[in-house]
């Protein structure tokens, strides 16, 4: 199994200094999640990590070898990207897109078969977006077209999933779905890799957390370990009150005055 | 008794016209106007290269002050300083040189631009000459308007009397097929109505493509074999240059080039609609006698 | 997938018919019959001449230059993800066309000015892209905004070797200009070149997909983005400058073919880019067909039918797509 790893990764955001340099490797069925206010660097870690940007200084290794040295098309059987957003430039259906998932295990004289056809029917169908496979994406709603991305990615079937922000749009029910997906994902063998904004769904199913603070610093480690009321008021400028709630712990933002305003 | 008084009265009257046209030097242009001058011009621009050796022609080589880009015959006229070049022209150059009359060509010369001399007092005359006619007259138009209308007159008359000779020489010849070749991209030729056209008849030539509406149709080759003339005349991109005719010999069962009848003649003489068209008619139908031998 | 051998198919028909069409129709009159015994390999001397030496060139050189413009057009609209992309956008036809002039204006012979015209076709490719790569990011919002500025760069110049060519050689210049099928072109340089790219797009049809959807995302699946680009960039350049190279700039094959497509077979690149091919060439064949015949014995240059049937089409399918 190829683990993604991070050696002394200093990630390239341009016109910042460079951050806290990050050193962590992500293991088989392990969820992690990356938390962090906005202009923290999430997207640009993730990006740096699937290989489309080069960092700053240190490097992301793939199994025993640098991801430089991976072959572009081997490095998408490994790993599978789902964007925060999307470019539809022409139009297409949503099996289609889907079906773009297998490009990567296609050499380029083949044609897509009846089996790549029916991992793609089954990977909508997990998502809950099968019945709308002949639609053109631009008709969705951004709800459907952000399962259909992941569903892209689900037909891609890597081994590590990097995902940025996978529960952007998707109404409650549809959240649990996915997280609930990418934890059978886990459970299978693959490794989950998600930037989130919501502190409580990382909470509620990362067992792996990496915190962003907006001055470069940065600190990774299990979930009980991280979710320190202390640490994440300093990650969010923003005082907390915690709540436990069936195991796991709910944060809420405290009000100045501490009571609801009217 | 009566009578003898009648027509004393009449020559009277018609002596009385004489001096308000006596001083008038008129000439009627290309638009039907009346361009009258009070005394001969003294200060003439040329717009156009036929206009200049129309003046030339006229006797009035002297009168000239300036003249159009590409004015190259007669070789004095070289010497002159240029205006500018067809509807490009340098309208404050013309204005220094305060002309008295300014030549200008109907097909060359923008009229909006030249309004704008005529506004400020400077008579425009405009030419455009579809026949032999119409070239015997410019020239003496244009004598009459400079003083020299007399020598103007001879060699207008002149020139028709050689274009009548040829009309009779060859008034009973054999036919001739011919196709005259302006341009190569796209391929250009004259209908009959152009002066090149009159050429053609006028020497006993049949242009195959005479009877078209536009005077300067565009064409294809396959109207060309089609057509399949006698014999295939051209005036070449300028100087010695066959290479157009050459361009005809990629179909040798055209007739033309079978026979050999690929002909270049001096495009200065027959593409200007001036007096040098005597002997422009006459090197063409000197090319058409040559074809009837080899018919 | 079956589909795809289809619409191919009937494309193929629809070429075959218009170029026999062509073949058959022209100034001079032929009948039907007359063409056929041509091309079986009898006729008269002058038939034979008529049809294999001008009109049959003169097809296969419509039809080579309509299928490259067409899949030079779709090409760069993948490329910029722009569905107005057209072939020229680049500044293309503006710089075969200073070269074309400028030969014009010193009197060489016709060879020497299609040559030209592709050596300044592929000057304006490597100056836009020489100009757009800046800090290495070479994003289709700077290529095309490069592309503008220098087409009108060359426009300028055009004007002016316009304004300074003498009056006689303007008549040629403007009818380079609007776009002709020149009749002495060989069409198999670009027939071949036609059939190569064809060929070609299969392996990286695909990925042409792909790309579509953006350079991220297409990196993302294992799509080397970079060289993909470069190659597409110069695979559209260099049919680009073949079509100019024949027939001058003849707009509007290059924008309308690819949409008509699209809109019809969607939006694969394995059948888009072959069902171009095919479809443009059949419809550069009808434009000169019609140029040739609407007021013969006089010709139209075909550039003047295409902008004329092109402009309403757009519309339309402008209409079509809100």
């Amino acid at each position: 199994m190829t683990r993604l790893r991070a050696n002394q990764l200093v990630i390239d955001i341009p016109g910042r200094s460079s951050g806290q340099p990050l050193d962590f490797m992500v293991e088989p069925g392990q969820i992690w999640g990356v938390l962090g206010p906005n202009g923290a660097g999430k997207t640009t870690l993730l990006h740096t990590l699937a290989g489309l940007r080069s960092p700053r200084s240190g490097s992301v290794g793939l199994g025993e070898r640098s991801l430089a040295e991976w072959k572009r098309r081997q490095v998408s059987q490994q790993l599978g990207l789902v964007f925060q957003d999307r470019q539809d430039g022409f139009p297409a259906t949503v099996l289609e897109t889907a079906l773009i998932g297998r490009h990567p295990w296609l050499s380029p004289w083949q044609m897509e078969t009846g089996e790549d056809e029916r991992k793609a029917r089954e990977a909508l169908q997990a998502l809950d977006v099968g019945h709308l496979q002949d639609r053109l994406v631009n008709t969705l709603s951004g709800g459907e077209r952000q399962r259909v991305a992941i569903a892209t990615i689900l037909t891609q079937s890597p081994k590590t999933w990097l995902l940025d922000e996978p529960t952007n749009h998707l109404d409650l029910h549809h959240q649990v779905a996915v997280l609930g997906l990418l934890k059978a994902q886990a459970k299978r063998g693959c490794s989950v890799f998600m930037c989130l904004h919501d502190l409580n769904l990382a909470a509620r199913w990362c067992d792996h957390i990496l915190l962003l603070f907006p001055d470069g610093g940065a600190c990774w480690g299990a979930s009980e370990q991280m979710l320190v009321p202390s640490a994440l008021e300093r990650l969010y400028g923003q005082k907390l009150l915690t709540v436990d709630i069936d195991g796991a712990p709910v944060f809420v933002p405290a009000t100045t005055t501490g009571t609801q305003s009217s | 008794m009566n009578t003898l008084r009648f027509l004393v009265f009449l020559a009277l009257m018609a002596l009385l016209w004489l001096p308000v046209s006596a001083g008038q030097l008129c000439a009627r242009d290309a638009f039907d106007r009346d361009v009258c001058l009070t005394d001969p011009a003294q200060r003439v621009v040329s717009l156009s290269p036929g206009a200049t050796e129309l003046l030339f022609s006229a006797g009035a080589g002297k009168q000239v002050k300036a003249v159009s880009a590409w004015s190259d015959y007669p070789q004095e006229a070289t010497k002159l300083p240029q205006v500018g070049d067809s509807n490009r022209l340098d309208l404050e150059a013309i204005l220094t040189l305060k002309p008295d009359l300014v030549v200008a060509w109907v097909d060359g010369n923008s009229a909006a631009q030249l309004e704008r001399l005529e506004v400020l007092g400077i008579p425009v005359f405009w030419l455009e000459p579809r026949t032999f006619q119409d070239i015997a007259r410019a020239v003496e138009d244009l004598a009459r308007l400079t003083g020299h209308e007399n020598p103007g007159s001879v060699r207008a008359s002149e020139f028709l009397a050689g274009i009548a000779e040829l009309r009779d020489q060859y008034r009973d010849a054999l036919p001739v097929r011919v196709f005259y070749q302006v341009w190569h991209q796209p391929l250009m030729t004259i209908n009959d109505e152009e002066l090149i056209g009159r050429a053609i008849q006028l020497c006993g030539g049949d242009n195959v493509f005479g009877h078209l509406p536009r005077l300067v149709p565009r064409l294809s080759a396959e109207a060309v074999l089609e057509a399949n003339p006698d014999a295939i005349v051209s005036g070449g991109e300028g100087g010695e240059d066959r290479r157009w005719l050459e361009q005809w010999q990629r179909y040798p069962d055209l007739k033309a080039v079978a026979s050999d009848n690929l002909f270049l003649v001096s495009p200065s003489l027959i593409q200007r609609p001036t007096l040098r068209m005597l002997a422009g008619a006459e090197e063409l139908c000197q090319v058409l006698e040559q074809v009837r031998a080899r018919l | 997938m079956h589909g795809y051998s289809r619409a191919l198919a009937v494309l193929g028909l629809i070429s075959l018919a218009c170029m026999l069409l062509s073949v058959s129709v022209g100034s001079a009159s032929l009948s039907l019959a007359d063409t056929f015994s041509v091309l079986t390999g009898t006729g008269t001397s002058l038939q034979q001449t008529l049809v294999l030496d001008l009109r049959l060139p003169r097809t296969l050189s419509a039809f080579a230059t309509g299928g490259l413009l067409a899949v030079a057009g779709a090409l760069m609209q993948v490329l910029l993800r722009n569905p107005l992309a057209d072939p020229y956008v680049l500044g293309l036809s503006g710089g075969a066309a200073v070269g074309a002039l400028l030969a014009m204006m010193t009197g060489v012979a016709s060879a020497v000015v299609s040559g030209s015209a592709f050596v300044g076709a592929l000057l304006s490719t490597f100056l836009v892209f020489g100009l757009a790569h800046g800090t290495g990011s070479w994003t289709p919002s700077r290529l095309l905004l490069t592309g503008v500025v220098v087409a009108a760069f060359w426009g300028a110049l055009i004007a002016l070797i316009l304004a300074m060519s003498p009056a006689r050689q303007l008549p040629g210049m403007l009818y380079w200009l609007m776009g002709d099928i020149s009749p002495a072109a060989n069409p198999f340089p670009a027939l071949i070149l036609l059939i190569f790219v064809c060929l070609l797009v299969f392996p990286l049809g695909r990925s042409l997909n792909v790309l579509a959807r953006g350079p991220m995302q297409a990196a993302a699946l294992g799509v080397s983005v970079r060289p993909l680009e470069w190659t597409v960039y110069i695979l559209a350049s260099l049919l680009t400058a073949m079509a100019v190279t024949i027939a001058g700039s003849i707009g509007f094959v290059g924008l309308i073919v690819p949409h008509m497509l699209r809109l019809v077979l969607g939006n694969d690149q394995r059948l888009i880019l072959p069902a171009c091919a095919m479809a443009g060439g059949a419809l550069l064949v009808l434009a000169d067909t019609l140029a040739r015949v609407v007021i013969a014995p006089e010709q139209l240059p075909v550039g003047v039918i295409t902008a004329l049937l092109g402009v309403p089409t757009f519309l339309y399918l402008l209409h079509r797509s809100r």
